[in-house]
C-alpha cells in the first residue's frame, strides 16, 4: 500500500515539475498583473504621485452611472463587432469554400487573402488612412466616380464604414484558413452519398458541410467575437477614435482616460469591465456553439 | 603569446574604463521637426566638452513615454514639458532653477510660464507666436489688398478666394491639438472682463463659479470653427498638419492656423514661399484681433537624474556658448528667449517681432493654465462640433462637463 502511495506522489511531483515553468511564467506575466489591476481598479492615480490613493469603489460608482462617453463606446463597440463577426465569418467561410474547390492560381489566392493578416495592424491603418484620403483624391481625379469624393474618415457614418471594412480586410484570411482546414476534414463519402441521394449543392452545404465544420465556426466565432471587443490598433492608426468620438471604441476610450486624462485608477477599473464584458459574452457563445457541434 | 593575450586584457580594461568615464546626458525631447538641429547642437556639444547627449525625441504619445519612465525609475536627466499647468504637474520631479546664474540671462518675459511663487522650474526653450499664417503670393494674385481682422472681414476673403478657385484654408482639423489653439485665440480678449489676469479667469472655471455655457463669447469661437469648415476643402476633418504644411506650401491652399514652428516645414516644400501672419479674428471688433505669443516649450532638468551637474552645465552652456546663443536664431530659425539674442531670419519670426514693435495685441497662451488632461479631451469636443455630432450648446455643456471631471478627479 505504501509503496502505492508513493509511487502517485512521486508522479504528482513529477507532473507539477514538469508544468512549473510554464505554471510560473503565467502567473507572473498574466495573474499577478491582473491580480494588481484589480488592485489599481480602486484606486485614484495620476501616473506621477508616488503613492495611489485608495477611494474604494468610487470608480465602479463612476463608470456605471456619470460617463457618457463610457456608454457611447460601449454602444459602438457593440454594433462594431456584431458586424465585423458577422461579415468576417461569412466572408471567409465563402472564401475557403470557394478556395477549396478546385480552381487555378488557387494557392496563390490563399496567399494573397492571408497576408493583409502578418502585416501589423498599426501600418495597416496608416496605410489605409493614406489610401482613404489622398489616394481616394487620386482615384476621384481621375474617374470622378462620387463614391471617391466623399469624406471616408471626415464623417462620422463613413468613418465607421472605414473602420468595418480595413477590421474585416485585415482579418478574413486569417479565418479563411482555419475554414479551409474545417472543411478539409468532412468525409468525401458523406457529400458522394448525399450527391447519389439527390442533393443539391446547396443542400449539402447546409445539411452536411455546415454541422460537420461547427468546430471550426466555434473557433472563428470566438476568436473574431473577442478580437473585435478589443479593437484598438487600426481604429488608432486610421481614425484615432475620431471624427470627435465617432469611432471611438471601449479600449481606445480606457487608452485616453488612462494616458490622456490622467487617471489610470479609473481606466484600470474600465478595464476590468471591459475583461467581465468580454468573459461573459464569449462563454455564452462557447457554451451555445459546443452544443450545435456534431460527430461525423 | 601570452604577453599579446596581456597586452588584450590590458587594453579591454582600459577601454571599459574610459568608457565608464565618459559622461553621457540623457534628453528627452519633443517636436521631432527640430531632429536635425538638436543632432546638431549634440554634435558641437560633443566636440566642445566631450559629453555626449543620447537624445530621444517623439511627438505623438510623448506625455505618456514621459510619465512611464518617470514612474519606471528611467529618469531621463533633461526632459520638456509646457509651461504654466506642467509646473504643477512636474513639481515633484524637476529641479529648482531659480538660484542658477544663467537663468539672470533669460529675457523676464519669458519666464512667466515658470515661475510659480518665486521658483522658476524651467527653462524656456523657443518663444512662439500662432495665428493665421497666410501666402502672400496668393493674397495679392487675388487682389486682397487689407488683411483681415474681424469675422466679417475673413468671411470675406475666404469668398474673394473661394472665387479665384484657391481653397481658403486647410483646416487642420484631424489633429487634436490644433483646435484648442484655433479656438481659444478667438476666447483670448476674456482677460479684458478678469482686469487683465488670465489667472483670475482660469481660477474661476476651476472652481466652477464660471463654465463655458455661460461665457457668451464662445459664439464667437463657434463662428470662426464653422467659418473655416466652410471654407476648408471637400474633406475638412481629414486635414492634419502634413496636410496643412503642404497645401499651404503648395499654393493650394491660402490660409491655416499654426505656429512660427511650422515654417521649417513649409520651407522644406517651397523654399521662397513668401509667408506672413495674420491677426486672428475674435468677433467683430478689429482693435482686439493679435497673435498668440509666448513661451510655452520648456526644458525641464530632473530633479534625481543621476547627472545633475551635467545637466545644469549643459544649459548653461547652451545659455553662454556662442554657439548657444546662436542656435536657436540660426539653427532653429524661431525666437530665442535669451536676452540680447539675435533676430532669426526666419520670415514669421521676424513677422512676429515687427508686429510686436507696433503694439500689436499680443496674447499669452493661457490656455496652457488649464488643468493638465484638458487639453486632448477639449480638442476632441471641438473636433466632434466641427464633425457635426454636437450642436453648439451640447457641445458647450460637454466642454463643461470634462473640465469638471478633470478638476475633480485630481483633487
Amino acid at each position: 500500500m505504501r509503496g502505492y502511495k508513493n509511487k502517485r506522489l512521486r508522479r504528482a511531483m513529477e507532473f507539477l515539475g514538469m508544468t512549473a515553468p510554464a505554471v510560473i511564467a503565467i502567473l507572473v506575466f498574466v495573474e499577478i498583473p491582473f491580480l494588481m489591476s484589480v488592485m489599481y481598479s480602486f484606486t485614484r492615480w495620476n501616473g506621477l504621485d508616488k503613492v495611489p490613493k485608495w477611494i474604494g469603489l468610487a470608480n465602479y460608482r463612476e463608470l456605471l452611472t456619470a460617463d457618457r462617453d463610457l456608454a457611447l463606446a460601449v454602444v459602438f463597440t457593440l454594433i462594431f463587432t456584431v458586424i465585423t463577426v458577422v461579415v468576417t465569418n461569412v466572408l471567409a467561410l465563402l472564401l475557403a469554400v470557394i478556395l477549396d474547390s478546385d480552381i487555378r492560381g488557387r494557392n496563390v489566392l490563399r496567399a494573397a487573402f492571408y497576408i493583409p493578416n502578418i502585416i501589423s495592424l498599426i501600418i495597416i491603418g496608416y496605410v489605409w488612412r493614406f489610401i482613404f484620403s489622398r489616394g481616394f483624391d487620386s482615384f476621384s481625379a481621375l474617374t470622378h466616380i462620387g463614391l471617391f469624393q466623399l469624406s471616408w474618415l471626415g464623417d462620422g457614418k463613413l468613418a465607421f464604414l472605414s473602420v468595418v471594412l480595413v477590421s474585416v480586410w485585415q482579418s478574413i484570411g486569417f479565418y479563411m484558413v482555419i475554414y479551409i482546414a474545417g472543411l478539409q476534414t468532412v468525409p468525401r463519402e458523406q457529400l458522394e452519398a448525399a450527391v447519389i441521394d439527390g442533393a443539391g449543392a446547396v443542400g449539402r452545404f447546409f445539411r452536411i458541410t455546415l454541422p460537420l465544420i461547427m468546430p471550426s465556426i466555434t473557433v472563428c466565432v470566438f476568436y473574431s467575437l473577442s478580437n473585435a471587443l478589443k479593437t484598438f490598433d487600426v481604429i488608432f492608426s486610421l481614425t484615432f477614435g475620431g471624427p470627435g468620438t465617432a469611432t471611438t471604441s471601449i479600449a481606445l476610450d480606457i487608452y485616453r482616460t488612462a494616458f490622456s486624462d490622467n487617471r489610470f485608477g479609473y481606466g484600470t477599473a474600465k478595464s476590468v469591465i471591459l475583461f467581465l464584458l468580454i468573459l461573459t459574452v464569449t462563454v455564452f457563445q462557447l457554451t451555445g456553439f459546443k452544443r450545435r457541434e456534431v460527430e461525423a | 603569446m601570452k604577453k599579446t593575450f596581456l597586452m588584450l586584457v590590458l587594453l579591454v580594461c582600459v577601454t571599459a574604463l574610459a568608457m565608464g568615464q565618459a559622461v553621457t546626458l540623457k534628453l528627452f525631447f519633443y517636436s521631432p521637426e527640430l531632429i536635425d538641429q538638436y543632432n546638431d547642437m549634440a554634435k558641437q556639444y560633443l566636440a566642445e566638452t566631450g559629453v555626449t547627449l543620447d537624445m530621444t525625441v517623439l511627438q505623438n504619445d510623448y506625455v505618456t513615454v514621459l510619465r512611464a519612465k518617470l514612474n519606471s525609475g528611467d529618469i531621463p536627466d533633461v526632459f520638456m514639458s509646457s509651461a504654466y499647468a506642467d509646473n504643477d504637474t512636474y513639481k515633484d520631479y524637476a529641479y529648482d532653477l531659480t538660484n542658477e546664474d544663467f537663468m539672470k540671462k533669460l529675457e523676464p518675459t519669458a519666464l512667466t510660464g515658470v515661475t510659480v511663487n518665486g521658483k522658476v522650474t524651467g527653462y524656456p526653450f523657443l518663444v512662439q507666436s500662432h495665428s493665421f499664417i497666410y501666402n502672400k503670393k496668393i493674397f495679392a494674385e487675388a487682389g486682397i489688398t487689407a488683411l483681415p481682422r474681424t469675422i466679417k472681414e475673413y468671411e470675406a476673403v475666404c469668398q474673394k478666394l473661394q472665387a479665384k478657385g484657391i481653397q481658403p484654408f486647410a483646416t487642420g482639423f484631424k489633429e487634436w491639438w490644433v483646435l484648442p489653439q484655433t479656438a481659444w485665440q478667438v476666447l483670448a480678449p476674456i482677460k479684458d472682463s478678469y482686469s487683465g489676469d488670465y489667472a483670475k479667469f482660469v481660477d474661476r472655471l476651476n472652481s466652477g463659479s464660471l463654465k463655458f455655457a455661460n461665457i457668451k463669447e464662445m459664439s464667437n469661437v463657434f463662428d470662426v470653427l464653422d467659418l473655416i469648415k466652410k471654407y476648408g476643402g471637400p474633406k475638412p476633418l481629414e486635414s492634419d498638419f502634413n496636410d496643412q504644411c503642404s497645401l499651404l506650401a503648395t499654393g493650394k491652399a491660402a490660409m491655416i492656423h499654426q505656429g512660427n514652428w511650422a515654417e521649417d516645414s513649409i520651407r522644406k516644400t517651397t523654399p521662397n514661399i513668401d509667408i506672413g501672419f495674420l491677426l486672428g479674428p475674435t468677433g467683430n471688433a478689429a482693435d482686439k484681433a493679435g497673435i498668440m505669443f509666448d513661451s510655452n516649450q520648456t526644458i525641464r532638468v530632473a530633479k534625481d537624474g543621476k547627472n545633475l551637474k551635467a545637466a545644469l552645465a549643459w544649459l548653461k552652456w547652451l545659455t553662454t556658448s556662442e554657439y548657444g546663443k546662436k542656435w536657436i536664431p540660426d539653427k532653429i530659425k524661431q525666437l530665442s528667449p535669451i536676452m540680447g539674442a539675435k533676430a532669426s531670419t526666419a520670415e514669421l519670426a521676424q513677422a512676429t517681432v515687427a508686429l510686436l514693435a507696433k503694439k500689436t495685441p499680443s496674447y499669452s497662451w493661457y490656455y496652457q493654465r488649464f488643468p493638465n488632461g484638458t487639453e486632448q479631451g477639449l480638442g476632441i469636443i471641438l473636433q466632434g462640433y466641427c464633425a457635426g455630432q454636437t450642436n453648439r450648446q451640447q457641445t458647450l455643456d460637454a466642454l463643461d462637463a470634462d473640465y469638471t471631471k478633470i478638476v475633480n478627479a485630481s483633487k
